[in-house]
């Protein structure tokens, strides 16, 4: 493996907290040689679910914080958390809005959420590795 | 004698996501008297499910108006979105500008 193999950040939860988040997991997966396409599935399934704590975390107004952890396991599999304090609420549950958890699910091999103390979307990626040039 | 059909642009490029929905909800609006309207995204290099909503909602309000829309998506990353999220069908989406812009003309003449 090249480079580390964990990454965790957290952010207050505003509108614009999701786009350093992004850029940081793509950042990181790029270092460790995960292949660019996969790259880019990953970072718009985590999208997804950081769009979605932002949004819908803290509707009650709190300053509340979100936390992206990445650990890259052999062999070839992401994972990937995506942790609020607040209220998990399904984009599909609203009327005219998103297909964030369809997507999600469309992309990662598996995906649970628990809302047990807050919500933690916990999710499973393939992440081929890039052979390196001979 | 009648004015040629015109054809509306509505570009947009960068990262579309929650940050920008008052942005997109304001830029993707029916102005103007088209006959069509292309949305380009060719440049938009990352697109959350936030920009899907407001296309589907901007479709609706051309589609009540007779306005046939069509989307320019040239980049993997909202193309596999698109799909993703079940959309394919939902609009007419091309990756060439020419291609879009004879759709949007026989669909306005």
């Amino acid at each position: 493996m090249t480079g580390r193999s964990e990454l965790r950040v957290h952010r207050v939860a505003k509108g614009d907290s999701a786009r350093p988040l992004r850029h940081a997991l793509a950042s990181f997966m790029k270092a460790a040689q995960v292949d660019e396409d996969t790259i880019d599935d990953i970072v718009t399934a985590v999208g997804e679910a950081l769009a979605n704590a932002i949004e819908h975390a803290y509707d009650d107004g709190r300053d509340g914080r979100i936390e992206l952890y990445v650990r890259l396991a052999e062999p070839g599999l992401a994972e990937v958390q995506v942790c609020d304090e607040g209220t998990f609420i399904q984009r599909e549950d609203r009327q005219g809005r998103g297909f964030g958890l369809r997507i999600v699910r469309s992309i990662a091999r598996s995906v649970s959420i628990d809302t047990s103390g807050g919500t933690t979307v916990h999710m499973i990626f393939n992440a081929p590795r890039t052979e390196p040039a001979a | 004698m009648n004015p040629a059909p015109t054809i509306g642009v509505i570009a947009l490029s960068g990262e579309l996501d929650l940050a920008r929905r008052t942005e997109l909800q304001e830029v993707l609006r029916l102005r103007d008297v088209h006959a069509s309207i292309l949305v380009d995204l060719s440049a938009v290099t990352y697109a959350d499910s936030s920009i899907l909503a407001e296309l589907l909602r901007f479709r609706a309000d051309a589609a009540r108006r007779k306005v046939a829309v069509a989307l320019l998506i040239t980049t993997r990353q909202l193309s596999r979105l698109v799909q993703y999220a079940g959309l394919g069908d939902a609009f007419a989406i091309y990756d060439d500008r020419g291609a879009a812009l004879s759709y949007l003309s026989e669909a306005a003449g």
